[in-house]
């Protein structure tokens, strides 16, 4: 199951060791998640669910859904997606909630071994400026904020940065500003080369766990680095936290073998593990147009790509590429259901008239192993509405999002959001959004910075965006943006003082 | 909306929604709950669930065994399991001076009744919690009738039963103002209207003050922020809630299995703040895993604040205001109003139809505050 060749990638793997899976030996590659080097020796069912004892594997492969516990050294609970596999792991399955550990046990991926010296305070001090999220939109904002010399630190909690990046091998479109013919993986690696010339620190392997706002200008970081609770002030923080993936509710939706695009993308680009032999495709906009291309570049054949939507909503190179490769787009169809012992053997589905219900003599089994929804994205809002910034609901921009103005700032003055966690769009835009947080943070930090070049880098990021959000594909992110403002603008109509 | 109605009830929490209940099992079901946002939203549905009836006097001690003996019931006549568990409290003694009030206690506790107990740190591990790390604990007092519920579902619980009898629940209704007319109660102002109605009951927690000023009159209710946090679920590993008074901790498994439990800021300042503090998840975290060393691994996976509406004595203002006619409160319950929800509600019912409540209230009444001399119990955590 693990992807020998392919077209782009070549897969840097650690050093192949053994460990045990609910007593047996399976070997591995040292620092992959625990949860690929299963996948790829064949298992699929991580768990069984509390309440019904079903069979569960992953589904988001970022450490989001908690679909993929297992208990790993004696410690239930255990996010196996984000879990590095170490020589001589005892991995089990986990039945139920699982027991609680025995005193003194060690929590697998909370390293001591290469963590810093005890001694390291678990008090980081303070920073001018802190971004959560290493992704298009958080190193943008640190670059930005940077080349007006302001310094920042830059959480995630991934070993490697880039986000979302890391795993997309197709080219970018845009204008050659926006890297236009460049491929995802290498726009991440050009952004980190960006930000060694700029003041600011990488802190990887790091989960930002709280914001707290503490009723002060200066807002506190909660951190968990190598197994140790740490804290950092701010006194602005931008917010580039990403998204996470939605799912769809059908009959077994929950078996192992339904998995997110993204889990789908990190399986097979990150891990060199192919997800499966073949692949329902449910969502044909631009990310299950270009997962579905990804799929076939490593070797999965993709039985169909199917769509409620009447028209396909992705570009239409994208679905062009789909088309010549043989694979058909079902628009106007549905998942009806899932089926298969512990794992997906096939996919049911259905043709769905006008009012979005399937039509009766229509449904059709295909024999798929693997079904990936790319069933759009939810805003991952969590850390903002912690510090007590307020929320809309804007379908548009992917349903409860952070209230903020036309600078990004949320109503916690200091508080930026920026990228996917501000509203569903795509990288090109998120990338855009970093670079206009960070030059309003900046704005915010030092009154009377530069005004002359805050006022050219804002404008250059605001038309940027303008452009990326033109036309019939931006139009969601058009609306959802223009009813933000409206929201925002009535908002300070209706309270006086200052505002985002 | 209704314009007008018998009662109108401010407050979707455990206190409004059993209030309604009981009103409307006693025939009076023209009645109205006003909720500012989703049942249980406020100080109810960000509570531990601990159900005690250990305390220091004796009015309270009558009156919790009464709301044990009244939740013990409840899932059957309220028809929805409220995951009711009597797996005890302990109640840990760190000082000369826990030892001095928990020999008071205990003797008083007994005398009405009550099956609690002495225990020595050995024995809290032999026969209670063998997981309990007891450095420095003297004794503890234990009483296994004491219990935990679930405030969603105990809150739900009443609030669909009472709508079964006829009782409306508007959410996301904010009252905007209380109404008076000629010195005595007229209804409502709210974000949708006004309703009509010749009783009113307060019993919107630490914003009952609000309320109540808006009809021009004061009751002695201050908020205070109280922290709580929960942990990952977990099979069962103890039953019973942990307290201390000294220490300041309380904390229990739900039924879920999540370990939930929080403690008090001796230094808290008054007012309505509801967020979540670091300060309070490092020192919880630290007591916790002292207390519990085994929950070192445990994962936290969520943290909040709820407000306590403090009265001068920490006990709750009940019944109808002298100076405010039709005006009943039902407020101040300083941090335990979930654990004596059931028994109060009856007896309030009880009061506003004009029958004979079976335990007295009336030492409950705003106007105790007047006279000057208040008894303070100890025992609030």
């Amino acid at each position: 199951m693990r992807i020998r060749e392919h077209p782009i990638l070549t897969y840097e793997k650690g050093r192949e060791v053994e460990f045990e899976f609910d007593g047996k030996s399976i070997s591995g590659h040292e620092g992959e998640t625990i949860a690929a080097a299963l996948h790829a020796a064949g298992v699929r069912v991580l768990r069984k669910s509390i309440r019904h004892a079903r069979p569960r594997g992953f589904f988001c492969a970022i450490g989001r859904c908690s679909s993929c516990l297992m208990t790993v050294d004696g410690v239930p609970n255990v996010m196996t997606c984000v879990t590095p596999l170490r020589e001589g792991m005892r991995v089990e399955t986990q039945i139920g909630k699982g027991e609680i550990a025995e005193a003194g046990a060690a929590v697998p991926g909370w390293d001591t071994a290469d963590a810093e010296p005890a001694d390291t305070p678990a008090d980081l001090g303070s920073v001018p400026l802190a971004i959560v999220g290493a992704g298009p939109a958080g190193l943008s904002a640190a670059i930005y904020a940077g080349r007006l010399g302001i310094e920042s630190i830059v959480i995630d909690e991934n070993d490697v940065p880039g986000g979302q990046l890391i795993k997309q091998t197709h080219m970018f479109f845009g204008s050659l500003d926006h890297y236009a013919r460049v491929r995802g993986i290498d726009i991440g690696t050009e952004l980190c080369r960006e930000l060694e010339s700029c003041p600011a620190r990488l802190l990887t392997g790091t989960t930002a766990l709280g914001l707290y706002g503490d009723g002060t200008p200066a807002k506190t970081l909660s951190l968990l680095r190598k197994g140790r609770h740490h804290r950092l002030r701010a006194d602005a923080v931008v917010l580039a936290t990403g998204a996470s993936e939605n799912v769809l509710a059908f009959d077994n939706c929950d078996l192992p073998g339904v998995y997110g695009a993204g889990a789908v993308q990190t399986l097979m680009n990150v891990d060199g593990v192919a997800p499966g032999d073949s692949v329902l495709m449910v969502g044909a906009g631009n990310i299950g147009l270009i997962v579905s291309y990804q799929l076939v570049q490593a070797g999965v054949r993709v039985a169909a790509v199917i769509d409620a939507l009447p028209e396909v909503g992705g570009y239409h190179v994208h679905a062009a590429k789909i088309r010549r490769l043989g694979i058909p787009i079902l628009t106007s169809h549905t998942i009806l259901r899932a089926d298969g012992a512990d794992r997906v053997e096939s996919a049911t589905i259905a043709r769905v008239d006008e009012d979005w219900k399937p039509v009766a003599g229509t449904e059709e089994t295909l024999h798929v192993d693997t079904i990936c929804l790319a069933v759009g994205l939810t805003p991952n809002c969590e850390l903002a509405s912690m510090a007590g910034c307020e929320e809309a609901y804007v379908p548009e921009l992917g349903g409860r999002v952070v209230r903020h103005g036309a600078d990004l700032e949320t109503t916690l003055p200091g508080v930026f959001i920026a990228g996917d966690a501000s509203g569903i769009e795509e990288a090109s835009t998120a990338m855009l959004e970093g670079r206009l947080a960070g030059v309003a943070a900046a704005a915010r930090l030092v009154p009377g910075l530069d005004p002359d070049r805050v006022a050219k880098l804002r404008e250059q990021a605001v038309a940027g965006l303008r452009d990326l959000r033109a036309g019939p594909f931006g139009r969601a992110a058009r609306v959802g943006k223009e009813k933000m403002r409206e929201l925002v603008g009535s908002r300070e109509g209706a309270e006086s003082g200052p505002q985002a | 909306m209704k314009t007008s109605a018998d009662c109108v009830i401010i407050g979707g929490g455990v206190i409004g929604t059993a209030i309604a209940y009981y009103l409307a099992k006693r025939g009076l079901t023209d009645c109205v709950i006003l909720e500012s946002s989703y049942l249980a939203s406020g100080a109810t549905g960000r509570c531990g669930g601990g159900i005690r009836q250990q305390w220091s006097t004796e009015a309270n001690t009558k009156l919790a065994i009464e709301s044990v003996r009244a939740f013990a019931g409840l899932e059957e006549e309220l028809g929805r399991d409220i995951e009711f568990l009597q797996g005890g409290y302990l109640v840990l003694a760190y000082t000369d001076e826990d030892v001095e009030q928990f020999e008071k206690n205990v003797a008083l506790q007994r005398g009405l009744g009550l099956a609690v107990e002495k225990l020595t740190p050995g024995e809290i591990n032999e026969r209670v919690v063998p997981e309990l790390n007891t450095e420095g604990v003297r004794m503890a007092t234990y009483c296994a009738d004491d219990a935990s519920a679930n405030p969603f579902l105990t809150t739900q619980a009443y609030a669909d039963a009472a709508r079964r009898l006829g009782v409306t629940i508007e959410l996301f209704t904010p009252v905007t103002r209380v109404l008076t007319d000629r010195g005595r109660i007229s209804g409502v102002e709210t974000s949708r209207g006004t309703i009509e109605a010749p009783v009113v009951v307060n019993a919107a927690g630490s914003h009952s003050v609000l309320l109540a000023r808006s009809a021009g009159v004061e009751i002695p209710v201050t908020p205070y922020r109280r922290e709580i946090l929960v942990t990952e679920p977990l099979e069962r590993f103890f039953h019973p809630m942990i307290i201390s008074f000294s220490f300041g901790i309380y904390f229990r498994q739900v039924k879920h299995g999540a370990v939930i439990g929080g403690f008090g800021s001796p230094d808290e300042p008054a007012g309505f703040n509801e967020t979540s503090s670091l300060d309070f998840l490092t020192t919880m975290s630290w007591k916790l895993e002292r207390l519990m060393p085994r929950l070192a691994t445990v994962k936290i996976v969520r943290q909040w604040a709820g407000l306590y509406d403090m009265t001068p004595d920490a006990q709750p203002i009940l019944g109808e205001l002298d100076e405010l006619p039709g005006f009943f409160q039902a407020s101040g319950f300083s941090g335990h109003g979930f654990m004596i929800a059931p028994k109060v509600a009856m007896l309030l019912a009880k009061t506003i139809v004009g029958e004979e409540p079976d335990l007295d209230i009336d030492r409950l009444n705003a106007r105790r505050f007047a006279g000057g001399s208040i008894t303070q119990d100890r025992s609030v955590v």
